[in-house]
């Protein structure tokens, strides 16, 4: 596959008759094509795009899941403010991306860190938590780089928890477990087949590929700022990201009492619309500031709220931590040095 | 400890392998291989010791900080009960024999053979009567909505320790009656003419052997684990003051008064993330705190943090989450800490069973509820669900364990220690 990729990269068309080669490049480290060296801090075209492989979809309890792969990916783990690149290595068969989402409501569940445990013959291959991750192409998915012994056919096991933050509406009936059934006819050859291109002219520029246009996947949008509930206050920019706060007249489906109000933050990637979630936000509400609470609700979508006295005046959004999912290429740039969005209503 | 030569490595992962094989060709093998130095005897009096059979520490050495120092070579067997009804008088009586034997061959120390011998709720179920009020021991379940694990329940457990490989394969030989004298004592009786082994769990701890043994799925072919490691994860641990006394982890009242409880887990380690994606910041980090992290606390495996990890600068688990979106494992094992001491003695060490790197988890304490609320202490639920804290990500090591097997057992006192009954009427 490294071989079949890096003369693709160097310019080779087609996939077939490159067989008697093997072996020119077997060392050779190209797995991908360089970083652009002048990233922004912000959103940025990644330089290259690929598409990827369905294993399947299956149904359980509520929840969908899609076994999901591509190619191997270098991606940027975050803790804190903290980023480490994950580079290919080549011990790396396949890029693994789990995706979970409510079936009923269509919400990509970010809470719910699946394990993986690939079996051969009923012996143990892998065992892997694939990190909560954001791609352009793919949106929010969890993802990891993991070694298969070679081509064959596989028995996935996907096990996923209980949800750790909270939810409303129908959202909240969440399955204490689950456990979806895979098989995976894995071999090198249809991996090689996915299709892939570069960008040789956005490549570092401002600005995102759309997502992948997939029947079967939900595309792990929060809603455009006039279809979210609740009247707008405003929207402001914070580390690239769009951070729009609404408020709802009623809080009692968040817990808060339907004489409150309720507060609610929707920040999203620029472009794409894609939740951010696993922030820390607080806000400074007239004066008070208070912590929001990370909220996966059936309209709103993925949020942090809280519940408030009385329609606020002026809102200020504070970002004690940015995003802590693991980024791809085109954004681990962005969303780390976020500001205050402050809004009026 | 002898971590003193590239040779004591080679030997020493040698005679690991050597535990992981089993047999009379891997005894036969081992000793072979080493210097016939002879291994101490038991007293010939056997009431002279600990009726606690956990009272390990007093017989294990110690480093220079005073921390207990793990004794190399473990072996842990499940065991099976014949049939559904209780047992025999005299299959308990045979039983003691056996264990007997393993007290009189070997002294109780580091240097010797230190055992423990534990029954399990389904073996309690053999009963009419029910265990007594001081004694609890639920079956085992998950302890976490994320893990699946598998839920052991042989009748007991037999868990052997000692610095030297030979002497926990020959004391398993012996228990089997594959050897008629051990260390010059003559074998009576075995445990197999009474149970049949359900299944054999294997490991080490110490500096240099995870080193010596990371050539295992789960661990990266680059050979991360640092030569002086004693364990996986390339950090120390039990620290005097980050495990509980032993008499804190005893049963105070009752009929199995001077008993503990166990928790075994078996866990696999997913290092390929741990060593290759996070770098050295995020496993300081997520083993103890950001504050550890952030100001360079620990070198190397950490055995510059003394008797306490140095837990008292880190901040409250809560707090780190909220400012920092990392809280270590033992940051959030802090707040549990009763008297400034953890609720549980871990007596744990790593493994390839499965041919995998991996943790078998034992742990001693009075109540197995407080192994939960150790347990649920680390899932970190409630800050997952109120900061940048994920369900794993940056929430201690969680990302990378993967608990596949969880089973519970009382473990009586020394004297109680042979198919005891629920009223501990087989003294």
């Amino acid at each position: 596959m490294r071989r079949r990729r890096f003369l693709a990269l160097a310019g080779a068309t087609g996939a077939g008759g490159l067989a008697g080669c093997t072996g020119l490049f077997q060392t050779r480290p190209a797995y991908a094509p360089p970083l652009v060296k002048d990233r922004p801090d912000a959103v940025y075209y990644p330089t290259h795009v690929e598409q990827m492989e369905m294993a399947g979809v299956k149904r359980k309890a509520g929840y969908a899941c899609a076994l999901t792969y591509t190619y191997p990916h270098r991606f940027w783990l975050v803790t804190g403010t903290h980023t480490k690149e994950v580079a290919i290595k080549s011990a790396d068969t396949m890029h693994v991306m789990p995706v979970v989402w409510d079936v009923v409501t269509g919400r990509v569940l970010p809470d719910v860190n699946p394990k993986l445990t690939v079996t051969q013959d009923g012996g143990s291959v892998l065992s892997d938590s694939p990190w909560p991750m954001l791609s352009q192409p793919m949106g929010f998915h969890y993802g990891d780089n993991v070694h298969l012994p070679g081509d064959g056919r596989y028995d996935v096991t996907v096990h996923v928890g209980a949800p750790a933050a909270k939810r409303t509406g129908s959202l909240a009936d969440a399955p204490e477990s689950v456990s979806f059934e895979f098989t995976l006819e894995y071999t090198e050859s249809r991996l090689n087949e996915i299709p892939w291109h570069k960008l040789p002219e956005k490549k570092g520029t401002r600005g995102a590929v759309s997502h992948m246009d997939m029947e079967m996947l939900p595309a792990s949008a929060v809603p455009t700022e006039a279809d979210l509930p609740g009247s707008v206050l405003g929207s402001g920019r914070s580390g690239d990201a769009d951070v729009v706060v609404t408020v709802l007249d009623d809080a009692s489906r968040f817990g808060g009492g339907s004489s409150k109000s309720y507060l609610a933050v929707s920040p999203r990637s620029p472009y794409n619309r894609y939740l951010l979630p696993m922030m820390g936000l607080s806000a400074t509400v007239d004066g008070e500031t208070r912590d929001l609470t990370q909220t996966l609700d059936p309209d709103l979508g993925l949020h942090y709220g809280t519940a408030v006295g009385e329609a606020p005046g002026t809102v200020t959004v504070h970002v004690d931590a940015p995003p802590q999912f693991a980024r791809h290429e085109g954004y681990e740039t962005a969303f780390l040095d976020m500001s205050d969005v402050t809004v009026r209503g | 400890m002898d971590s003193d030569s590239g040779r004591g490595i080679d030997r020493r992962a040698f005679t690991k392998a050597a535990v992981a094989i089993g047999g009379t060709g891997a005894l036969a093998a081992c000793l072979k291989r080493l210097d016939r130095s002879s291994v101490p005897r038991g007293p010939a009096d056997l009431a002279t010791l600990p009726d606690r059979q956990h009272a390990w520490n007093e017989y294990l050495a110690t480093d220079e900080s005073g921390n207990a120092v793990p004794p190399g070579h473990r072996l842990v067997l499940l065991l099976d009960y014949p049939g559904s009804g209780a047992p025999t008088r005299d299959d308990a009586r045979t039983v003691r024999q056996a264990l007997g034997t393993l007290d009189s061959a070997y002294s109780w120390s580091h240097d010797g053979l230190l055992s423990v011998v534990g029954y399990s709720p389904a073996y309690f179920e053999r009963f009419e009567a029910a265990l007594p009020p001081q004694v609890d021991l639920p079956a085992p379940t998950a302890l976490a909505s994320f893990e699946n694990p598998e839920l052991d329940a042989p009748d007991a457990i037999l868990y052997l320790a000692s610095d030297h490989a030979h002497v926990v394969l020959a004391a398993e030989q012996a228990l089997k009656g594959e050897k008629e004298t051990l260390n010059g004592v003559s074998v009576e009786s075995t445990l197999m003419d009474v149970f049949s082994i359900a299944e054999r769990r294997t490991g080490f701890k110490g500096s240099g052997l995870p080193a010596a043994n990371q050539d295992t799925a789960g661990v990266p072919d680059s050979k991360p684990v640092s030569a002086d490691a004693p364990l996986y994860m390339g950090f120390k641990s039990g620290y005097t003051k980050t495990q509980a006394t032993e008499d804190r982890v005893t049963i105070q009242q009752g009929p199995f008064a001077g008993g503990t409880t166990a928790h075994v887990s078996h866990m696999t380690l997913n290092l390929e993330q741990w060593y290759e994606q996070d770098d050295r910041y995020q496993r300081v980090g997520k083993m103890y705190c950001p504050y550890h992290a952030k100001n360079d606390v620990v070198d190397g495996t950490g055995d510059n943090l003394g008797s306490s990890a140095k837990m008292e600068k880190a901040k409250p688990a809560r707090k780190a989450a909220e400012t920092d979106a990392l809280v270590g494992h033992g940051q959030k094992m802090f707040h549990l800490r009763e008297d400034g001491r953890p609720l549980i003695l871990r007596r744990d060490f790593d493994s390839t069973d499965g041919g995998h790197a991996g943790v078998h988890f034992v742990s001693f304490q009075r109540e197995i509820g407080e192994f939960v609320k150790t347990r649920n202490g680390m899932n970190g639920t409630g800050l997952a669900a109120q900061s940048a804290v994920g369900q794993r990500n940056n929430n201690g090591i969680l990302q990378y364990i993967d608990v596949t097997h969880r089973g519970n057992y009382l473990v009586p006192p020394r004297s109680l220690r042979a198919l005891p009954t629920p009223e501990a009427d087989r003294a």
